[in-house]
Order: structure tokens, then C-alpha cells, then sequence
């Protein structure tokens, strides 16, 4: 069975939500919208958003990290908000394995939303119904898009390419070898929802320069046979690494 | 300078999430950012006696400004910063004169001077890059206090709501001058 999800990099988040406002612009006008906003240009405005960054610090200065945490529905594989609604209003998708919402059929009671470890259900004020991320299903399944296109918005909107989307029991797929390669894990797995969504880890670089990496093979000082600069002078431009 | 009397640098920044001022007025984006916070290393702010999310000043030798402070580790203790993108006057940006943009947000903008203090080189010398011309903002020197109990929980500098521009307000009909009270208060037009 397939199993659609996203894998999303911790390292190369830098939290500029292109992925944020992308999918609000999709969705809002697509299948799963519209995503309301009360209180637009008024005092404390909120709304719908299917994705969220949050943003935390971590570590005592001055090893301090700064880490942006993209958080969207995980279309986890036992999801916890399915067997609770009353209406059959929310569904896992047979075919890909996505978590959806029949606005049609919910009542708004916000049973769902109780049950989701994750916070991932955001209910509509205006509407009255529950709603959440679809995963683009209205992307991702549209046949008439090139196949480089039948990706998430956020996906496709991300300047760092933090977000890598494709099925997750296909061992081959470009989610499934970075999570195995880049130790990718879920989000809070003593649940037992086994989220579908996972994220890879911060990893720690640190440059290593060795003393003979400072001066470049080809300097041209070198090469003309001129008097080699001097111990303490390198300059960037003499660095190689 | 008096590096004693003002003892902390104050840098500005933008959010990652918009640039500037430019649309930072859009539904979507004000959601993200409605506010800004004075980012203040924890050990900073215990030596001046405020707590985080704490109503305090912020004053530079020509003016000072009233906020909200926030504990960040990332900074370093001799250094205060905020994002100053997300701070406007009230009313300004088609926003309501109420909105967390004029109510919570600041500027930097008012502890910056425009000049320099006086000096051989001149009484009114720009505080600007005198090649670039780019306006000076990395050497503002200033001092963190809490603000007073009964004071009010806004940002300090508050100006007059600036006046809405032609277009800003629903369109009404000629027709519906006989009751206009009641129209202009249905379609939330103030005076």
C-alpha cells in the first residue's frame, strides 16, 4: 500500500514560511478551501493555516541553536482522529494513505481535534467544520499537472528544498532512503499513531582546516617563484577547503 | 559616548517571513508577525530587574521607547535586538488604529539619531556612511529598564491614528443620506 508523506530537514529550515503562505494560497482557493481569517487588519488577527513553523531555541548562550519546526497534519498510518468521529466525517484514503476531512459530513464537534497528539486540526470558525492539511490531495492527484508538479505546495515552494515528499513504503523512494540515511524519525512514536511525516535531525558541521589547506596549491606567488607570504598573513583568498 | 550610562548595543533585524515594511500589511503575514518583542539575553535582563514578556524601556542618549521584552539565549549579553519590520503607527498600512502592529509593535527608528553628536568635524555631521550614505544602525548605545507598574500596556512612543485615504471606506450611496447614522454605523465607517 502506498503511503504518501513528507520528510522534512531540520538542518536546512531557516523558518522564512514560503511553505507556510504557499499552502494558504493553494488551499484557500482549491478543493479543501477556504482557510477564513477572522480579524484580518484588526487587533490580534487569526485564522486557518494548514501549516505552521514553530520556532525555538535550544541550549544555554553561547551554544545556543535556533530551530524552526515546520508542523503540518502527519497522515499518520493508525491515525487517532479517524475512529473517534462520530459522523464517518474524517477518513484515511485507501489508495495513498491520505487523512482527510468530508466537510460535508462534519459536524464540527471537535472530537478530532481531542485526539490528535499532534495539534494538527484546525477548526474553522466561520464555517464551522474541521480542517486540516490534505497533503495537496487536489495536486498531488490531478493527472492533467506535469508529474514534477503533483507535489504539495510547500513542497514546491520551499527555497532550500527542506521538504522531500514521496511514499514512504516504497524502499527506494527519495523519503524512504533519506530517512534511513539521515536518520529521520517520527514525532512522538509512544503514541502508537505511526505518524507518516518524518523529520530528519540537526546535524552538527564544523569547517576542518588543516595548516597546509591554507595556502593554495596554486598561488600565484608560487608559481612565479616570488617570496612566499609570510607565516601569520593568510588571507581568505589563500584558503582552500 | 558615556559607555556607562548606556552600557548594551541594540541591533535591528528582519523575520525571516517578510522583508521591511513592504506588504507586511497582507492578512496572511500579519498572522505570522503581529508584533515584535525586544530580544534580551535572560542574564541581561536579571541584572535590570524584568521578567520575560515584561513591559520595559528602552532609552538611547536622544529618545526612549516603551515594549515588550522577550528571553532569547542566542543573543549575546551585552547586546539587545528586535525585528523592526513589524512595528507602525496606528492606523497607518490600511490596518485598524487598534491593531498589535501599533499597540504592541515598536520601532528602534526612535533611539536612533539622525546625527551625530557634535563634533570637530562639525555641529551637524549625518549619522550615515559618509561613502554609501546608507543610514548608520549598528552603533545605537543604550540602557534597558522595567517600565513602572500603572503604566499602560502599549507601546510607547502612540501617535494621533493617522486619517484614512480616499478608498479606505466603504463606498455609500447618495440615497442613503436621510439615515446616514444608521448606514455609517452598519458599514463600520468611523468618524
Amino acid at each position: 500500500m502506498t503511503q504518501l508523506a513528507l520528510v522534512i530537514d531540520l538542518n536546512v529550515c531557516v523558518g522564512c514560511h514560503a511553505c507556510v503562505t504557499s499552502c494558504k494560497e493553494w488551499n484557500t482557493s482549491g478543493w479543501a478551501g477556504p482557510l477564513t481569517d477572522q480579524r484580518p487588519y484588526d487587533a490580534d488577527p487569526t485564522g486557518v493555516f494548514f501549516n505552521r513553523v514553530q520556532t525555538y531555541e535550544a541550549g544555554v548562550f553561547p551554544n545556543t541553536e535556533t530551530y524552526h519546526f515546520p508542523k503540518s497534519c502527519l497522515h499518520c498510518e493508525d491515525p487517532p482522529c479517524v475512529p473517534v468521529c462520530p459522523t464517518g466525517a474524517s477518513y484515511k484514503r485507501e489508495d495513498n494513505g491520505v487523512v482527510l476531512v468530508d466537510y460535508d459530513k462534519c459536524i464540527g464537534c471537535k472530537y478530532c481535534s481531542w485526539a490528535c497528539p499532534y495539534g494538527a486540526r484546525e477548526f474553522d470558525e466561520q464555517q464551522k467544520v474541521m480542517k486540516k492539511c490534505t497533503l495537496c490531495i487536489d495536486r498531488i492527484t490531478d493527472m492533467s499537472l506535469p508529474e514534477s508538479e503533483r507535489k504539495p505546495a510547500c513542497v514546491l515552494a520551499c527555497p532550500t528544498r527542506a521538504r522531500i515528499y514521496g511514499d514512504i513504503h516504497d524502499p527506494d523512494s527519495e523519503v524512504s532512503v533519506a530517512i534511513r540515511e539521515q536518520g529521520g524519525y517520527p514525532l512522538q512514536p509512544e503514541w502508537g499513531t505511526k505518524p507518516s511525516n518524518h523529520y530528519l535531525p540537526r546535524r552538527k558541521t564544523r569547517i576542518q582546516i588543516h595548516e597546509d589547506e591554507l595556502v593554495r596549491v596554486d598561488n600565484p606567488l608560487k608559481k612565479e617563484a616570488l617570496p612566499t607570504l609570510p607565516e601569520a598573513g593568510e588571507t581568505l583568498d589563500d584558503v582552500a577547503w | 559616548m558615556d559607555t556607562q550610562t548606556y552600557p548594551l548595543n541594540a541591533l535591528t533585524q528582519r523575520p525571516m517571513a517578510m522583508y521591511h515594511s513592504w506588504d507586511s500589511q497582507n492578512a496572511w503575514l500579519r498572522q505570522i508577525h503581529t508584533h515584535n518583542y525586544l530580544f534580551v539575553n535572560p542574564r541581561t535582563a536579571e541584572a535590570n530587574g524584568f521578567g520575560d514578556g515584561d513591559w520595559i524601556w528602552i532609552e538611547s542618549p536622544i529618545n526612549k521607547v516603551r515594549c515588550m521584552a522577550r528571553f532569547s539565549e542566542a543573543v549575546e549579553p551585552g547586546t539587545v535586538w528586535t525585528w523592526n519590520a513589524i512595528g507602525k503607527a496606528a492606523g497607518s498600512w490600511g490596518l485598524s488604529p487598534k491593531a498589535n502592529e501599533s499597540q504592541k509593535g515598536f520601532l528602534l527608528n526612535h533611539v536612533i539619531s539622525e546625527e551625530l553628536p557634535p563634533c570637530e568635524a562639525g555641529e551637524h555631521m549625518s549619522n550615515s556612511d559618509p561613502v554609501t550614505g546608507q543610514a548608520a544602525w549598528f552603533d545605537v548605545r543604550v540602557r534597558i529598564y522595567p517600565a513602572e507598574a500603572g503604566e499602560p500596556e502599549v507601546t510607547s512612543p502612540q501617535f494621533k491614528p493617522q486619517k484614512r485615504v480616499p478608498g479606505q471606506d466603504p463606498k455609500r450611496g447618495k440615497w442613503q443620506a436621510f439615515v446616514a447614522g444608521a448606514f455609517r454605523k452598519k458599514a463600520k465607517i468611523q468618524e
